[in-house]
């Protein structure tokens, strides 16, 4: 009988393989076309392939530089705009809330998760550029354009910082429910305790911040490899300008802009396909090591804060 | 000292609450303005907004979107149900045998899937799939969709998988029911509500994607086509290139199409929140 079962059980493991082989096989295979699509062009231009910023495909002339720079730019303006708003969502929706406002609260969040980015980038080319030109890039510019990053005047309201804004405000959903799971699965116990000698809300909120400050850190490592890929909210607020400027508000690219809006034409030039390929191999590469990251040190927190 | 810790007390509240505030309006504010754009356009195409083909730039009719929701319901149908099985296979294999080597491979390439960037995504079929075939068609799309779906039903299904208590397991084979037979009779029907939403929220996740279908299906719109082989065209593509146009038709049409996505999102939504208020009854 014991052997039986055992049999069975192989059979069963071994029905299981061919499927979950499949995903293996997916990933697998993307790392490899993208690696081999953009060997090509690695080999030929070598480091001034993102030592240089240049889209001239009928010169056969290559440059990565304004595009990564942009992707890192904006993915960080975005984890910035993310944390100003989740932190305070977090504790509103755990601290300060209960029942119905609760439940009306997290809802909103999770349903503005789910929103589709398509929806998120119609919404921040009409609106919500010419809102932060007017509310936000235009004072910056007016009083600390001695700072380099302000220095330029925001002409059309499509820049790097709306991008990475506009990112920024389509990932709040998912860093607030990674930072409220966070949160809320802080032992009870500590609140207690910090309620026990008289802390206000103020003070016991600063302590449970302060651990989970590492689970806050990871869910911004996954929200910058997140904003990294976003493409279709970076084409439309970006700018598309391949320009390398120090000023934020001035148009510019992202890796994935690039890839979307010269992609279809890129096989009518020598070399540009492979070159849009090792752009891409740069997002790829960041983003699965990043979440590896993010989610490992989620893992650890988890294991030393709540058990 | 006690009234200055209780005035900063009450200036984090304030503070937490007006952050909180401008979140939400900014959220709320995307919903109205899609809504209020869109629908009114829809209103004013009526019945051919679901039946017409797109219009021709700077003409007087609106015209529809009939290929882009032809295209969106057939990738969307053919891609859940391979996506949901092969999720569902996986998330068996890593719940079932947790401690297992493939196990924890699977797990991991499924969290590493998911932060695959979706435009790569596109751009890895395109290679392997549309210049093979030599031209775009519905079934790269299908591939690139289910591709970007996977690593999403995985998550939901082996988290539902996970939270069945092992009583359940112990119980079934005590009454010496095979491991399959536990799953198919026990398992399943006990979450078959997670399943449900798990296949919502899926669809949703297909409907809803643009950068993985964008060098694949082609963007046919010049008629309704049915064929997997054929190049269609898909809604979020549709709203994605009239967006950025500079016809007023062309936007009023994909402030329509954004509504309708936004629209059908929504009911999806409430759906699965439905269902999960079920399930605590």
């Amino acid at each position: 009988m014991a052997m039986g079962v055992s049999r069975k059980d192989k059979i069963f493991f071994l029905s299981l393989i061919p499927p979950s082989i499949t995903l293996l096989g997916i990933l697998v295979v993307t790392v490899i076309t993208i690696l081999s699509n953009s060997l090509e062009s690695l080999s030929l231009y070598g480091l001034s392939l993102i030592a240089s910023s240049i889209w001239d495909p009928e010169n056969l002339k290559y440059g990565l530089l304004a595009p990564i720079l942009g992707s890192i730019t904006t993915s960080t303006l975005a984890i910035l705009t993310a944390l100003v708003f989740s932190i305070p969502l977090t504790i509103l929706i755990a601290e300060y809330s209960s029942g119905f406002v609760k439940n009306v609260l997290s809802s909103i969040v999770e349903l503005m998760g789910g929103i589709p980015t398509i929806v998120y980038a119609i919404w921040a080319s009409t609106y919500f550029a010419s809102l932060l030109k007017q509310y936000v890039m235009d004072p910056l510019h007016a009083y600390f354009s001695i700072i380099p990053l302000f220095s330029c005047k925001p002409i059309t309201g499509f820049s790097i910082f709306t991008a990475g804004v506009s990112i920024g405000v389509s990932i709040v959903p998912y860093v607030t429910s990674m930072i409220l799971e966070a949160y809320q699965n802080i032992p009870q116990a500590l609140r207690e305790a910090c309620l026990g000698i008289g802390c206000t809300k103020y003070e016991s909120v600063k302590v449970l911040m302060s651990l989970a400050k590492p689970a806050v850190l990871a869910s911004l490592i996954l929200g910058f490899a997140r904003s990294l890929g976003e493409t279709t909210i970076a084409v439309a607020t970006v700018g598309n300008s391949m320009y390398l400027s120090s000023c934020i508000f001035s148009p510019g690219i992202t890796v994935s802009a690039l890839i979307a809006s010269q992609f279809a034409n890129a096989y009518l030039y020598k070399y540009a396909e492979s070159v849009l390929y090792a752009s891409a191999l740069f997002i790829l590469f960041i983003a699965i090591v990043l979440s590896f990251v993010g989610l490992s040190m989620l893992i650890k927190w988890r294991v030393k804060v709540v058990v | 000292m006690y009234d200055q810790r209780k005035i900063k007390d009450k200036l984090f509240f304030v503070f937490v609450l007006s952050v909180s505030i401008i979140a939400v309006t900014l959220m709320l504010h995307m919903i109205f303005v899609t809504l209020s754009n869109g629908i009114p356009v829809i209103l004013r195409a009526g019945l051919g907004f679901f039946t017409s083909i797109p219009p021709t730039p700077l003409s007087k009719n609106i015209g529809g979107i009939a290929p882009a929701l032809a295209g969106s319901f057939i990738m969307t149908l053919t891609s859940l149900p391979v996506s949901i099985s092969l999720a569902f296979f996986s998330a068996v294999l890593t719940t079932e045998f947790p401690r297992n080597p493939l196990s924890i491979i699977i797990d991991v390439v499924a969290k590493s899937l998911a932060s695959i960037p979706t435009i790569v995504v596109s751009m890895v079929i395109y290679l392997i799939v549309v210049v093979p075939m030599g031209k775009f068609s519905a079934l790269a799309g299908v591939l690139a969709l289910t591709i970007i779906s996977l690593p999403y039903s995985y998550t939901y299904i082996s988290t539902y998988l996970r939270s069945i208590p092992a009583t359940y397991r112990e119980a079934a084979y005590s009454i010496a029911m095979g491991r399959w037979r536990t799953i198919i009779s026990v398992f399943v029907p006990i979450i078959r509500r997670g399943l449900l939403i798990t296949v919502l929220m899926t669809s949703a996740r297909i409907l809803g994607e643009t950068a993985a279908i964008l060098f694949v299906t082609g963007r046919y719109r010049l008629g309704v086509s049915v064929s997997l082989l054929d190049p269609t065209d898909a809604v979020p593509l549709l709203i994605f290139d009239y967006m950025l146009t500079p016809y007023k038709n062309f936007q009023e049409i994909s402030w329509a199409a954004a509504s309708l996505l936004l629209l059908s999102y929504l009911i999806i939504f409430t759906t699965t929140k439905f269902l999960v208020k079920e399930v605590k009854l």
